[in-house]
């Protein structure tokens, strides 16, 4: 016994130091951001939407979907995906929401490994649309849509590798919605 | 000495563990209904006013996205609360009853959806939890006079084809539970 806790003893502190260091860098890779503290506007919000979807409700989507042709693409698209979670408030009248309000989020994204990307838009007008991806190596593992306008605040989060050509295929469904995002034909594009 | 040590460790062992067996034993559909009954003082209705009627409840068929005709709860599965002509007033703090629903319920419930119109008072909550090979989804629908609570229970096939579209879910669930047979 006595053996035993001198080997715990022994071993404690790097024990210590192990999980501690798991913790911490598991938290600093996570791409799921933290929105909670939107909820608050809800209540100046004429219409909210709060939409949750966890791995584990993945996990059962894909595994029965696929049947359908048109559904392997998607299938295939959220086989790998941790999340898919949405929050989006309307206002009925300009900036009843302060850039302080969502500060929480934005603060969240300009560290922890986020990147905004230019090149994507939305072809809706109007829309003031950013997108960020977190990446691990060369593997997206997260991706985030901030869609702030003065009557609407929109935040996606998708945690998970994903493809950023796919993207589009999500849009409608599961909870995610219509940004009409497109990536910019480049030269070589315009050439083929 | 030692029987006194064994005995206190069994207590403190036995007290961790009872909040977690009786809020595992929390009965979700319950709960809930408390809820809305203590937020906006209103009262539910025991026998839904459709089976006073004498008519059937929960037999009718919905189009589910993408899939056949089909029914989408179980047999037998669903759980109907209705409160009706009642006023539903969220006097200003409707994310605050969202926060409420969400702490009455077990952590073994997900919320998968929530959307919210203040200015009309309309509210639609949908959580979900697995029962077994199935799964129990717990729909809340608060309108302006009138609410409804149902709890049925669904197979993982009809769970996926609804996930589709979260959106809609609430309404194809509800429909079906007190939508009345043609």
């Amino acid at each position: 016994m006595k053996t035993l806790f001198r080997t715990f003893l022994g071993t404690a502190p790097i024990l210590l130091l192990l999980a501690f260091g798991g913790a911490v860098n598991s938290h600093a890779q996570s791409a799921k951001l933290q929105l909670d503290q939107l909820d608050a506007l809800a209540n100046r919000a004429s219409n909210t939407v709060d939409i949750k979807l966890d791995e584990h409700l993945i996990q059962i989507t894909t595994k029965w979907l696929g049947k359908d042709p048109d559904e392997k693409e998607i299938k295939d698209l959220l086989t790998k995906l941790k999340g898919i979670y949405v929050k989006s408030f309307d206002f009925d009248k300009e900036n009843e929401y302060s850039p302080a309000e969502i500060e929480s989020v934005t603060s969240q994204l300009r560290s922890g490994g986020w990147n905004k990307i230019v090149g994507i838009i939305s072809k809706k007008e109007g829309e003031n649309v950013d997108v960020y991806v977190m990446q691990l190596g060369d593997q997206i593992s997260g991706l985030a849509v901030l869609c702030v306008n003065p009557k609407e605040l929109t935040v996606v989060n998708i945690v998970g590798p994903i493809d950023l050509d796919k993207l589009s295929q999500l849009e409608g469904s599961f909870g995610v919605p219509d940004l009409e995002l497109v990536k910019p034909k480049t030269k070589k594009d315009k050439e083929n | 000495m030692k029987t006194k040590v064994t005995l206190t460790a069994l207590m403190i062992a036995l007290a961790c563990s009872l909040p977690f067996s009786a809020r595992a034993n929390r009965d979700g559909f319950n709960d809930v209904v408390k809820t809305i009954e203590q937020f906006y003082h209103v009262k539910h209705q025991n026998i839904p006013f459709l089976a006073r009627a004498g008519m059937k409840a929960a037999r009718t068929v919905a189009r589910v996205k993408g899939g056949e005709l089909k029914r989408l709860a179980e047999a037998g599965s669903i759980r109907v609360a209705f409160f009706e002509d009642q006023n539903f007033d969220s006097r200003g703090q409707i994310a605050s009853f969202k926060s409420s629903v969400q702490n009455s319920l077990g952590s073994d419930w997900s919320a998968l959806v929530q959307t919210l119109s203040p200015k009309d008072e309309e509210q639609t909550h949908i959580f979900i939890r697995e029962a077994g090979q199935k799964f129990h989804v717990l729909v809340i629908e608060i309108e302006r006079r009138d609410a409804t609570v149902v709890q049925a229970t669904v197979r993982p096939d009809v769970l996926a084809q609804l996930l589709k579209d979260p959106g809609e879910m609430g309404k194809s669930i509800t429909d079906e539970a007190t939508t009345t047979d043609p």
